[in-house]
Protein backbone atom coordinates (compact mmCIF):
# COMPACT_ATOMS: atom_id res chain seq x y z
CA UNK A 1 0.00 0.00 0.00
CA UNK A 2 1.77 2.88 -1.67
CA UNK A 3 1.40 6.02 0.79
CA UNK A 4 -1.37 5.96 3.97
CA UNK A 5 -4.72 6.16 2.69
CA UNK A 6 -6.19 9.87 2.97
CA UNK A 7 -8.69 10.37 4.84
CA UNK A 8 -10.03 13.44 3.95
CA UNK A 9 -11.06 11.84 0.83
CA UNK A 10 -13.81 10.47 2.93
CA UNK A 11 -15.61 13.49 4.07
CA UNK A 12 -15.07 12.40 7.98
CA UNK A 13 -16.33 8.45 7.52
CA UNK A 14 -13.79 6.29 8.30
CA UNK A 15 -13.66 3.96 5.24
CA UNK A 16 -12.17 1.17 7.54
CA UNK A 17 -15.64 1.00 9.32
CA UNK A 18 -17.44 1.90 6.88
CA UNK A 19 -15.78 -1.73 5.06
CA UNK A 20 -16.11 -3.37 8.29
CA UNK A 21 -19.78 -2.36 8.83
CA UNK A 22 -20.77 -3.83 5.11
CA UNK A 23 -19.02 -7.23 5.78
CA UNK A 24 -20.80 -7.30 9.32
CA UNK A 25 -23.78 -6.53 8.37
CA UNK A 26 -24.33 -8.71 4.77
CA UNK A 27 -22.68 -11.43 5.91
CA UNK A 28 -22.38 -11.76 9.81
CA UNK A 29 -25.18 -10.17 11.42
CA UNK A 30 -27.22 -10.36 8.75
CA UNK A 31 -28.64 -6.83 9.34
CA UNK A 32 -26.66 -3.46 10.21
CA UNK A 33 -25.88 -1.92 13.75
CA UNK A 34 -24.53 -4.21 15.69
CA UNK A 35 -21.00 -3.30 14.52
CA UNK A 36 -19.66 0.16 16.09
CA UNK A 37 -16.33 2.19 17.10
CA UNK A 38 -15.23 1.56 19.62
CA UNK A 39 -15.68 4.07 22.26
CA UNK A 40 -12.86 4.99 24.63
CA UNK A 41 -9.65 3.53 25.58
CA UNK A 42 -9.10 -0.01 23.94
CA UNK A 43 -8.35 -2.82 26.85
CA UNK A 44 -5.36 -5.04 25.87
CA UNK A 45 -6.41 -8.22 24.19
CA UNK A 46 -6.05 -11.17 27.02
CA UNK A 47 -6.65 -14.59 24.67
CA UNK A 48 -5.84 -12.97 21.02
CA UNK A 49 -6.13 -13.97 17.82
CA UNK A 50 -4.83 -12.70 14.91
CA UNK A 51 -5.92 -13.06 11.11
CA UNK A 52 -4.33 -10.59 8.01
CA UNK A 53 -3.96 -10.37 4.60
CA UNK A 54 -0.74 -8.57 2.62
CA UNK A 55 -0.97 -6.46 0.15
CA UNK A 56 2.26 -7.12 -2.71
CA UNK A 57 3.10 -4.80 -4.99
CA UNK A 58 5.79 -1.76 -5.01
CA UNK A 59 5.04 -0.51 -1.21
CA UNK A 60 3.51 -3.80 -0.01
CA UNK A 61 0.99 -3.70 3.09
CA UNK A 62 -0.49 -5.42 5.78
CA UNK A 63 -4.56 -5.33 6.96
CA UNK A 64 -4.30 -7.23 10.37
CA UNK A 65 -7.25 -8.47 12.76
CA UNK A 66 -6.77 -8.66 16.44
CA UNK A 67 -9.39 -10.08 18.91
CA UNK A 68 -10.10 -11.95 21.91
CA UNK A 69 -10.16 -15.88 20.74
CA UNK A 70 -13.96 -16.12 22.14
CA UNK A 71 -15.09 -13.20 20.00
CA UNK A 72 -13.40 -14.79 16.62
CA UNK A 73 -15.31 -17.87 17.91
CA UNK A 74 -18.68 -15.98 18.12
CA UNK A 75 -17.88 -14.40 14.58
CA UNK A 76 -17.42 -18.08 12.84
CA UNK A 77 -20.73 -19.02 14.58
CA UNK A 78 -22.02 -16.30 13.06
CA UNK A 79 -20.63 -16.38 9.90
CA UNK A 80 -21.37 -20.16 9.28
CA UNK A 81 -25.06 -19.63 10.97
CA UNK A 82 -23.88 -22.24 13.29
CA UNK A 83 -25.98 -22.86 16.62
CA UNK A 84 -24.88 -22.01 20.05
CA UNK A 85 -24.34 -25.71 21.29
CA UNK A 86 -22.77 -26.59 17.96
CA UNK A 87 -18.97 -27.50 17.91
CA UNK A 88 -16.24 -24.70 15.90
CA UNK A 89 -13.79 -27.21 14.84
CA UNK A 90 -10.47 -26.10 14.20
CA UNK A 91 -10.43 -26.12 10.85
CA UNK A 92 -13.72 -23.85 10.25
CA UNK A 93 -12.68 -22.02 12.95
CA UNK A 94 -9.22 -20.58 10.90
CA UNK A 95 -10.85 -20.59 7.63
CA UNK A 96 -13.74 -18.63 8.67
CA UNK A 97 -11.60 -15.72 10.55
CA UNK A 98 -9.43 -16.03 7.10
CA UNK A 99 -11.96 -15.28 5.17
CA UNK A 100 -13.30 -12.03 7.07
CA UNK A 101 -9.53 -10.28 6.98
CA UNK A 102 -9.93 -11.89 3.26
CA UNK A 103 -12.98 -9.74 2.20
CA UNK A 104 -12.13 -6.95 4.61
CA UNK A 105 -8.45 -7.03 3.42
CA UNK A 106 -9.74 -7.13 -0.05
CA UNK A 107 -11.96 -4.16 0.32
CA UNK A 108 -9.08 -2.07 1.85
CA UNK A 109 -6.72 -2.89 -1.36
CA UNK A 110 -9.17 -1.24 -3.61
CA UNK A 111 -9.09 1.95 -1.94
CA UNK A 112 -5.24 2.19 -2.23
CA UNK A 113 -3.10 3.21 -6.06
CA UNK A 114 -1.96 0.77 -7.91
CA UNK A 115 -2.39 -2.11 -5.38
CA UNK A 116 -0.67 -5.46 -5.62
CA UNK A 117 -2.01 -8.96 -5.49
CA UNK A 118 -3.48 -10.24 -2.02
CA UNK A 119 -1.84 -12.90 -0.13
CA UNK A 120 -3.72 -15.75 1.42
CA UNK A 121 -5.01 -15.29 4.58
CA UNK A 122 -3.12 -16.31 7.45
CA UNK A 123 -4.75 -16.59 10.98
CA UNK A 124 -2.32 -17.28 14.33
CA UNK A 125 -2.50 -16.82 18.21
CA UNK A 126 1.05 -14.71 17.90
CA UNK A 127 0.97 -11.44 16.74
CA UNK A 128 2.63 -11.07 13.48
CA UNK A 129 5.92 -8.99 14.05
CA UNK A 130 5.12 -5.43 13.37
CA UNK A 131 6.73 -2.20 14.50
CA UNK A 132 5.06 0.96 15.69
CA UNK A 133 6.70 2.91 13.00
CA UNK A 134 5.02 1.25 10.42
CA UNK A 135 0.94 1.35 11.56
CA UNK A 136 -0.59 3.66 8.89
CA UNK A 137 -4.44 3.70 10.82
CA UNK A 138 -5.62 1.82 13.66
CA UNK A 139 -9.30 1.43 14.16
CA UNK A 140 -10.83 -0.23 17.18
CA UNK A 141 -14.70 -1.69 17.02
CA UNK A 142 -17.56 -2.98 19.20
CA UNK A 143 -19.04 -6.04 17.80
CA UNK A 144 -21.58 -6.96 19.89
CA UNK A 145 -19.97 -5.05 22.60
CA UNK A 146 -16.68 -7.30 21.98
CA UNK A 147 -13.42 -5.51 21.28
CA UNK A 148 -12.41 -6.37 17.13
CA UNK A 149 -8.92 -4.27 16.06
CA UNK A 150 -8.18 -3.72 12.61
CA UNK A 151 -4.96 -2.21 12.01
CA UNK A 152 -2.89 -1.09 8.60
CA UNK A 153 0.50 -1.64 8.61
CA UNK A 154 3.40 -0.61 5.69
CA UNK A 155 5.65 -3.68 5.75
CA UNK A 156 9.24 -3.07 4.95
CA UNK B 1 -41.05 -5.73 22.16
CA UNK B 2 -44.73 -5.29 20.93
CA UNK B 3 -46.01 -2.25 20.10
CA UNK B 4 -48.66 -0.84 21.91
CA UNK B 5 -51.95 -0.71 19.82
CA UNK B 6 -52.71 3.01 20.72
CA UNK B 7 -48.80 3.22 19.85
CA UNK B 8 -49.58 2.08 16.94
CA UNK B 9 -52.71 3.71 15.69
CA UNK B 10 -51.46 7.07 16.81
CA UNK B 11 -47.95 6.42 14.35
CA UNK B 12 -50.20 4.78 11.46
CA UNK B 13 -52.65 8.17 11.66
CA UNK B 14 -49.84 10.31 11.81
CA UNK B 15 -48.19 9.03 8.74
CA UNK B 16 -51.66 8.49 6.81
CA UNK B 17 -52.19 12.30 7.53
CA UNK B 18 -48.86 13.51 6.50
CA UNK B 19 -48.22 11.28 3.26
CA UNK B 20 -51.68 8.96 3.07
CA UNK B 21 -49.39 6.26 3.05
CA UNK B 22 -51.70 3.29 4.84
CA UNK B 23 -49.89 1.14 7.75
CA UNK B 24 -52.36 -1.56 8.18
CA UNK B 25 -52.73 -3.79 11.08
CA UNK B 26 -50.03 -6.46 10.94
CA UNK B 27 -47.19 -3.87 10.37
CA UNK B 28 -46.42 -3.15 14.01
CA UNK B 29 -42.78 -4.96 13.38
CA UNK B 30 -42.33 -2.20 10.30
CA UNK B 31 -42.69 0.63 13.00
CA UNK B 32 -40.88 -0.78 15.53
CA UNK B 33 -37.76 -1.67 13.30
CA UNK B 34 -37.84 1.92 11.44
CA UNK B 35 -38.71 4.05 14.92
CA UNK B 36 -36.07 1.79 16.91
CA UNK B 37 -33.05 4.07 15.01
CA UNK B 38 -35.08 7.32 16.24
CA UNK B 39 -35.35 6.10 19.37
CA UNK B 40 -32.09 4.63 20.62
CA UNK B 41 -30.89 8.39 19.38
CA UNK B 42 -33.31 9.71 21.89
CA UNK B 43 -31.71 7.72 24.35
CA UNK B 44 -34.54 4.58 25.00
CA UNK B 45 -34.87 1.46 23.43
CA UNK B 46 -38.83 1.58 24.53
CA UNK B 47 -40.60 2.23 21.68
CA UNK B 48 -44.04 3.27 23.04
CA UNK B 49 -41.86 5.25 25.77
CA UNK B 50 -40.46 7.00 22.76
CA UNK B 51 -43.87 7.15 21.38
CA UNK B 52 -45.55 9.04 24.45
CA UNK B 53 -42.74 11.25 24.28
CA UNK B 54 -43.25 12.21 20.55
CA UNK B 55 -46.95 12.83 21.06
CA UNK B 56 -46.72 14.69 24.37
CA UNK B 57 -44.19 16.92 23.04
CA UNK B 58 -45.53 17.33 19.42
CA UNK B 59 -42.37 18.84 18.35
CA UNK B 60 -42.54 19.46 14.37
CA UNK B 61 -39.13 18.02 14.06
CA UNK B 62 -39.61 14.83 15.27
CA UNK B 63 -43.10 14.18 13.81
CA UNK B 64 -40.94 14.62 10.45
CA UNK B 65 -38.24 12.48 11.59
CA UNK B 66 -40.94 9.79 12.31
CA UNK B 67 -43.20 10.29 8.93
CA UNK B 68 -39.40 10.06 7.33
CA UNK B 69 -38.43 6.83 8.72
CA UNK B 70 -41.52 5.39 7.57
CA UNK B 71 -42.08 5.92 3.97
CA UNK B 72 -38.73 5.26 2.90
CA UNK B 73 -38.35 1.75 1.43
CA UNK B 74 -35.35 -0.37 -0.15
CA UNK B 75 -34.65 -0.15 -4.02
CA UNK B 76 -32.75 -2.33 -6.11
CA UNK B 77 -31.53 -1.49 -9.86
CA UNK B 78 -33.57 -2.27 -12.55
CA UNK B 79 -36.20 -3.55 -10.37
CA UNK B 80 -38.56 -6.33 -11.85
CA UNK B 81 -36.49 -5.89 -14.94
CA UNK B 82 -39.19 -6.15 -17.70
CA UNK B 83 -40.54 -2.64 -17.27
CA UNK B 84 -36.91 -1.09 -18.61
CA UNK B 85 -37.27 -3.64 -21.32
CA UNK B 86 -40.81 -2.95 -21.98
CA UNK B 87 -38.87 0.89 -22.35
CA UNK B 88 -36.73 -0.02 -24.64
CA UNK B 89 -38.37 -2.46 -27.16
CA UNK B 90 -41.93 -0.53 -27.12
CA UNK B 91 -42.21 2.28 -25.69
CA UNK B 92 -39.48 4.36 -26.26
CA UNK B 93 -39.70 3.44 -30.03
CA UNK B 94 -43.22 4.24 -30.65
CA UNK B 95 -43.07 7.92 -29.09
CA UNK B 96 -39.49 8.63 -30.60
CA UNK B 97 -41.51 7.49 -34.14
CA UNK B 98 -44.27 10.04 -33.15
CA UNK B 99 -41.99 12.94 -32.82
CA UNK B 100 -40.54 13.91 -35.64
CA UNK B 101 -38.17 16.21 -34.64
CA UNK B 102 -40.10 17.52 -31.45
CA UNK B 103 -38.53 18.40 -27.98
CA UNK B 104 -36.86 16.29 -25.76
CA UNK B 105 -38.61 12.97 -24.13
CA UNK B 106 -39.94 13.96 -20.71
CA UNK B 107 -39.85 10.92 -18.03
CA UNK B 108 -41.26 11.04 -15.06
CA UNK B 109 -40.08 8.61 -12.01
CA UNK B 110 -42.60 9.41 -8.83
CA UNK B 111 -41.43 8.28 -5.74
CA UNK B 112 -37.77 7.80 -6.35
CA UNK B 113 -36.16 7.12 -3.26
CA UNK B 114 -32.68 6.87 -3.41
CA UNK B 115 -32.42 6.79 -7.03
CA UNK B 116 -31.69 3.64 -8.38
CA UNK B 117 -34.89 4.15 -10.18
CA UNK B 118 -34.19 7.16 -12.17
CA UNK B 119 -30.53 6.06 -13.08
CA UNK B 120 -31.50 2.83 -14.07
CA UNK B 121 -34.06 4.46 -16.74
CA UNK B 122 -31.19 6.79 -17.97
CA UNK B 123 -29.03 3.49 -18.49
CA UNK B 124 -31.77 1.40 -20.04
CA UNK B 125 -32.02 4.49 -22.30
CA UNK B 126 -28.50 5.70 -23.32
CA UNK B 127 -27.95 4.21 -25.92
CA UNK B 128 -31.62 4.21 -27.30
CA UNK B 129 -32.15 8.54 -27.06
CA UNK B 130 -29.23 10.95 -28.23
CA UNK B 131 -27.89 12.92 -25.42
CA UNK B 132 -29.92 15.87 -24.72
CA UNK B 133 -32.92 14.66 -26.04
CA UNK B 134 -34.15 12.80 -22.95
CA UNK B 135 -34.74 14.50 -19.50
CA UNK B 136 -35.84 12.68 -16.48
CA UNK B 137 -37.26 14.39 -13.65
CA UNK B 138 -37.46 12.42 -10.23
CA UNK B 139 -39.31 12.86 -6.99
CA UNK B 140 -39.63 12.22 -3.35
CA UNK B 141 -41.92 13.26 -0.48
CA UNK B 142 -38.36 12.38 1.76
CA UNK B 143 -35.65 14.95 1.52
CA UNK B 144 -33.11 12.87 2.62
CA UNK B 145 -33.63 9.93 0.05
CA UNK B 146 -33.68 12.67 -2.49
CA UNK B 147 -30.00 14.22 -1.24
CA UNK B 148 -28.95 10.70 -1.79
CA UNK B 149 -29.92 10.58 -4.68
CA UNK B 150 -28.81 13.75 -6.16
CA UNK B 151 -25.16 12.54 -4.90
CA UNK B 152 -25.70 10.02 -6.86
CA UNK B 153 -23.33 7.95 -4.75
CA UNK B 154 -23.69 4.26 -3.55
CA UNK B 155 -22.23 1.70 -1.31
CA UNK B 156 -20.67 -1.45 -2.63
CA UNK B 157 -23.37 -3.91 -0.87
CA UNK B 158 -26.06 -0.97 -3.05
CA UNK B 159 -24.34 -1.97 -6.22
CA UNK B 160 -24.62 -5.30 -5.99
CA UNK B 161 -28.54 -5.40 -6.08
CA UNK B 162 -29.79 -5.71 -9.42
CA UNK B 163 -27.36 -3.89 -11.76
CA UNK B 164 -26.27 -5.41 -14.49
CA UNK B 165 -21.97 -5.59 -14.12
CA UNK B 166 -21.96 -4.19 -17.71
CA UNK B 167 -23.95 -1.05 -16.45
CA UNK B 168 -21.27 -0.79 -13.45
CA UNK B 169 -18.57 -0.77 -15.48
CA UNK B 170 -19.45 1.33 -18.20
CA UNK B 171 -21.51 3.92 -15.57
CA UNK B 172 -20.32 4.33 -12.93
CA UNK B 173 -16.72 4.90 -11.32
CA UNK B 174 -15.15 4.07 -8.13
CA UNK B 175 -14.83 6.76 -5.10
CA UNK B 176 -13.01 5.42 -2.26
CA UNK B 177 -15.95 2.92 -0.89
CA UNK B 178 -18.58 3.72 -3.17
CA UNK B 179 -19.29 3.85 -6.66
CA UNK B 180 -20.28 6.91 -8.17
CA UNK B 181 -23.18 7.55 -11.19
CA UNK B 182 -20.74 9.15 -13.90
CA UNK B 183 -21.30 12.90 -15.02
CA UNK B 184 -23.41 12.45 -18.34
CA UNK B 185 -25.94 10.08 -16.55
CA UNK B 186 -26.55 12.63 -13.58
CA UNK B 187 -27.06 15.40 -15.94
CA UNK B 188 -29.88 13.86 -17.48
CA UNK B 189 -31.63 13.32 -14.11
CA UNK B 190 -33.16 16.42 -12.36
CA UNK B 191 -34.45 15.70 -8.71
CA UNK B 192 -37.17 17.89 -6.54
CA UNK B 193 -39.43 16.90 -3.40
CA UNK B 194 -43.09 16.29 -4.50
CA UNK B 195 -46.01 15.29 -2.67
CA UNK B 196 -48.28 13.51 -4.93
CA UNK B 197 -51.38 14.43 -3.26
CA UNK B 198 -50.05 18.48 -4.52
CA UNK B 199 -50.73 20.27 -7.60
CA UNK B 200 -48.21 18.26 -9.85
CA UNK B 201 -44.96 18.79 -10.58
CA UNK B 202 -43.39 21.39 -13.11
CA UNK B 203 -41.09 19.39 -15.50
CA UNK B 204 -43.87 17.82 -17.70
CA UNK B 205 -45.64 17.04 -19.55
CA UNK B 206 -44.38 13.71 -19.72
CA UNK B 207 -44.22 10.96 -22.13
CA UNK B 208 -43.63 8.54 -19.55
CA UNK B 209 -44.71 8.03 -15.43
CA UNK B 210 -42.77 5.75 -13.20
CA UNK B 211 -45.48 5.24 -10.56
CA UNK B 212 -44.14 1.92 -9.21
CA UNK B 213 -45.12 0.31 -5.53
CA UNK B 214 -46.63 3.24 -4.81
CA UNK B 215 -50.22 3.19 -5.11
CA UNK B 216 -50.06 0.08 -3.15
CA UNK B 217 -49.65 1.94 0.50
CA UNK B 218 -52.78 4.13 -0.77
CA UNK B 219 -56.50 3.50 -0.25
CA UNK B 220 -58.68 2.86 -2.73
CA UNK B 221 -59.94 6.85 -2.90
CA UNK B 222 -56.38 8.23 -2.38
CA UNK B 223 -55.46 5.89 -5.54
CA UNK B 224 -57.46 7.62 -7.65
CA UNK B 225 -56.81 11.21 -6.69
CA UNK B 226 -53.04 10.59 -7.43
CA UNK B 227 -53.85 8.79 -10.78
CA UNK B 228 -56.04 12.04 -11.51
CA UNK B 229 -53.38 14.44 -10.97
CA UNK B 230 -50.59 12.59 -12.17
CA UNK B 231 -53.01 12.27 -15.96
CA UNK B 232 -52.80 16.29 -15.59
CA UNK B 233 -48.87 15.86 -16.80
CA UNK B 234 -49.31 13.07 -19.45
CA UNK B 235 -48.98 13.86 -23.26
CA UNK B 236 -52.45 11.84 -24.65
CA UNK B 237 -51.10 8.57 -25.59
CA UNK B 238 -48.16 8.59 -23.03
CA UNK B 239 -47.58 5.93 -20.94
CA UNK B 240 -47.91 4.74 -16.89
CA UNK B 241 -45.95 2.23 -15.52
CA UNK B 242 -46.62 0.85 -12.57
CA UNK B 243 -45.57 -1.85 -10.11
CA UNK B 244 -45.23 -5.63 -10.87
CA UNK B 245 -48.72 -6.18 -8.67
CA UNK B 246 -50.49 -3.48 -9.88
CA UNK B 247 -53.23 -2.29 -11.58
CA UNK B 248 -54.84 1.17 -13.09
CA UNK B 249 -58.27 -1.09 -13.74
CA UNK B 250 -61.31 -0.65 -11.18
CA UNK B 251 -59.43 2.61 -9.96
CA UNK B 252 -59.25 5.12 -13.36
CA UNK B 253 -61.08 4.31 -16.96
CA UNK B 254 -59.06 6.97 -18.43
CA UNK B 255 -56.02 4.54 -18.92
CA UNK B 256 -55.66 1.59 -21.66
CA UNK B 257 -53.69 -1.60 -20.68
CA UNK B 258 -51.34 -2.56 -23.41
CA UNK B 259 -49.57 -6.20 -22.56
CA UNK B 260 -46.04 -6.18 -23.17
CA UNK B 261 -43.97 -9.21 -22.40
CA UNK B 262 -45.45 -10.30 -19.07
CA UNK B 263 -46.69 -7.42 -17.83
CA UNK B 264 -48.70 -4.41 -18.52
CA UNK B 265 -48.44 -0.87 -19.30
CA UNK B 266 -51.32 2.10 -19.52
CA UNK B 267 -51.47 4.20 -21.94
CA UNK B 268 -53.29 7.30 -21.54
CA UNK B 269 -56.46 7.29 -23.47
CA UNK B 270 -56.29 10.05 -26.28
CA UNK B 271 -60.43 10.44 -26.28
CA UNK B 272 -60.62 11.38 -22.25
CA UNK B 273 -63.40 13.12 -20.87
CA UNK B 274 -62.51 16.55 -20.49
CA UNK C 1 -30.50 -26.31 -12.48
CA UNK C 2 -26.67 -27.15 -10.72
CA UNK C 3 -24.52 -24.89 -9.55
CA UNK C 4 -20.54 -25.30 -8.94
CA UNK C 5 -19.05 -22.86 -6.18
CA UNK C 6 -15.34 -22.61 -6.93
CA UNK C 7 -13.23 -21.04 -3.98
CA UNK C 8 -10.36 -21.75 -1.57
CA UNK C 9 -12.03 -20.71 1.57
CA UNK C 10 -14.54 -23.69 2.46
CA UNK C 11 -16.53 -21.28 4.49
CA UNK C 12 -17.39 -18.62 1.93
CA UNK C 13 -18.16 -22.01 -0.28
CA UNK C 14 -20.39 -23.24 2.51
CA UNK C 15 -22.15 -19.60 2.68
CA UNK C 16 -22.89 -19.47 -1.33
CA UNK C 17 -23.97 -23.23 -1.22
CA UNK C 18 -26.54 -22.19 1.02
CA UNK C 19 -27.60 -19.33 -0.75
CA UNK C 20 -27.86 -21.29 -3.97
CA UNK C 21 -29.70 -23.94 -2.38
CA UNK C 22 -32.15 -22.15 -1.40
CA UNK C 23 -32.79 -21.06 -4.65
CA UNK C 24 -33.54 -24.84 -5.87
CA UNK C 25 -29.79 -25.51 -7.28
CA UNK C 26 -28.36 -28.60 -6.66
CA UNK C 27 -24.37 -27.88 -5.90
CA UNK C 28 -20.99 -29.08 -5.99
CA UNK C 29 -17.52 -27.38 -5.10
CA UNK C 30 -14.03 -26.90 -5.45
CA UNK C 31 -11.35 -25.38 -3.70
CA UNK C 32 -9.73 -24.06 -6.60
CA UNK C 33 -9.63 -23.54 -10.64
CA UNK C 34 -8.22 -26.98 -11.70
CA UNK C 35 -10.41 -28.91 -9.41
CA UNK C 36 -13.04 -26.70 -11.23
CA UNK C 37 -12.36 -27.82 -14.83
CA UNK C 38 -11.69 -31.42 -13.39
CA UNK C 39 -15.38 -31.85 -12.51
CA UNK C 40 -16.66 -30.24 -15.41
CA UNK C 41 -14.19 -32.62 -17.42
CA UNK C 42 -15.56 -35.34 -15.92
CA UNK C 43 -18.79 -34.72 -18.06
CA UNK C 44 -21.20 -33.43 -14.55
CA UNK C 45 -23.76 -30.87 -16.41
CA UNK C 46 -23.31 -28.01 -15.40
CA UNK C 47 -25.52 -24.53 -15.38
CA UNK C 48 -23.63 -21.33 -13.26
CA UNK C 49 -19.94 -21.06 -11.55
CA UNK C 50 -19.78 -19.16 -8.97
CA UNK C 51 -15.95 -18.25 -8.98
CA UNK C 52 -13.37 -16.84 -6.68
CA UNK C 53 -10.67 -15.03 -7.97
CA UNK C 54 -8.05 -15.16 -6.03
CA UNK C 55 -7.17 -18.72 -5.30
CA UNK C 56 -3.82 -21.45 -5.58
CA UNK C 57 -3.23 -23.37 -8.07
CA UNK C 58 -5.32 -21.63 -10.88
CA UNK C 59 -7.29 -18.64 -10.06
CA UNK C 60 -10.71 -17.95 -11.13
CA UNK C 61 -9.33 -15.64 -13.96
CA UNK C 62 -7.58 -18.35 -15.51
CA UNK C 63 -10.69 -20.63 -14.91
CA UNK C 64 -12.88 -18.14 -16.70
CA UNK C 65 -10.32 -18.39 -19.86
CA UNK C 66 -10.10 -21.84 -19.88
CA UNK C 67 -13.93 -22.03 -19.95
CA UNK C 68 -14.19 -19.98 -22.45
CA UNK C 69 -11.99 -21.64 -24.47
CA UNK C 70 -13.93 -24.63 -24.63
CA UNK C 71 -16.82 -25.17 -26.99
CA UNK C 72 -18.32 -27.92 -24.94
CA UNK C 73 -18.89 -24.97 -21.84
CA UNK C 74 -20.66 -22.55 -24.16
CA UNK C 75 -24.00 -22.79 -21.71
CA UNK C 76 -22.33 -22.25 -18.77
CA UNK C 77 -22.67 -19.30 -16.87
CA UNK C 78 -19.47 -17.58 -15.40
CA UNK C 79 -20.42 -15.40 -12.10
CA UNK C 80 -17.66 -14.15 -10.46
CA UNK C 81 -17.66 -13.91 -6.67
CA UNK C 82 -14.43 -11.93 -5.25
CA UNK C 83 -13.07 -9.29 -3.27
CA UNK C 84 -11.31 -7.77 -6.29
CA UNK C 85 -13.57 -4.60 -6.93
CA UNK C 86 -11.43 -1.98 -8.69
CA UNK C 87 -12.96 -0.90 -11.56
CA UNK C 88 -10.14 -2.11 -14.23
CA UNK C 89 -10.68 -5.68 -12.32
CA UNK C 90 -14.03 -5.68 -13.03
CA UNK C 91 -13.33 -5.09 -16.55
CA UNK C 92 -10.63 -8.10 -17.19
CA UNK C 93 -13.12 -10.51 -15.84
CA UNK C 94 -15.60 -9.00 -18.25
CA UNK C 95 -13.16 -9.30 -20.66
CA UNK C 96 -11.99 -12.78 -19.95
CA UNK C 97 -15.51 -13.76 -20.63
CA UNK C 98 -17.36 -13.62 -17.12
CA UNK C 99 -21.22 -12.96 -17.26
CA UNK C 100 -21.64 -11.69 -14.49
CA UNK C 101 -19.74 -10.22 -10.92
CA UNK C 102 -20.35 -10.09 -7.48
CA UNK C 103 -18.34 -8.59 -4.86
CA UNK C 104 -17.87 -9.35 -1.54
CA UNK C 105 -19.54 -8.46 0.68
CA UNK C 106 -22.58 -9.91 -0.16
CA UNK C 107 -26.14 -10.60 1.17
CA UNK C 108 -28.07 -13.43 -0.09
CA UNK C 109 -30.22 -11.27 -1.93
CA UNK C 110 -27.52 -9.96 -4.18
CA UNK C 111 -27.00 -13.10 -5.58
CA UNK C 112 -30.35 -13.77 -5.79
CA UNK C 113 -30.72 -10.70 -8.31
CA UNK C 114 -27.64 -11.29 -10.51
CA UNK C 115 -28.88 -15.07 -10.51
CA UNK C 116 -32.67 -13.39 -11.84
CA UNK C 117 -30.80 -11.04 -14.12
CA UNK C 118 -29.21 -13.60 -15.96
CA UNK C 119 -32.49 -15.76 -16.28
CA UNK C 120 -31.37 -18.67 -13.90
CA UNK C 121 -34.22 -17.82 -11.14
CA UNK C 122 -37.59 -17.05 -11.67
CA UNK C 123 -38.85 -12.99 -10.79
CA UNK C 124 -40.68 -13.02 -7.78
CA UNK C 125 -43.76 -10.56 -7.32
CA UNK C 126 -41.88 -7.37 -5.62
CA UNK C 127 -43.51 -5.54 -2.78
Amino acid sequence: MSTAIDMSLFGGADPIFTIADEVFSAMIDGEPGLLSEWFGEAPAIADPMYAWVDVDGVAPGRVLLSTERETALQITRALLEMGPDEVVGDADFVDALGEVANVVGGNVKALVPDPGALTLPQVTHERPPTSPENLLHELALAWRGRLLVISLWSLP
Amino acid sequence: MTLAPDSFSFVADLVRRRSAIQLEAGKEYLVESRLLPLARAAGTVDIDAYIRTMRASAAPAVLEAVVEALTTNETSWFRDAQPFATLTEHVVPELLAGRLGGGPLRIWSAACSTGQEPYSIAMTLADLVPGGRLKIHATDLNQQVLARARAGRYSQLEVNRGLPVTMLVKHFARIGVDWEVAAPLRAAVTFAQHNLLDVPPMGGPFDVVFLRNVLIYFDLATKRDVLRRVQRVVRPGGYLLLGAAETTIGIDDDWERVTVGRGSVYRLNVRRAA
Amino acid sequence: MRALVIDDSRTMRRIIVGVLRSLGFDTLEAGDGREALDVLESGIPVDLACIDWNMPVMNGLEFVLAVRENRAWRGLTLMMVTTESEHNQIVRALAAGAHEYVIKPFTPDAIRDKLQLLGLVELEESA
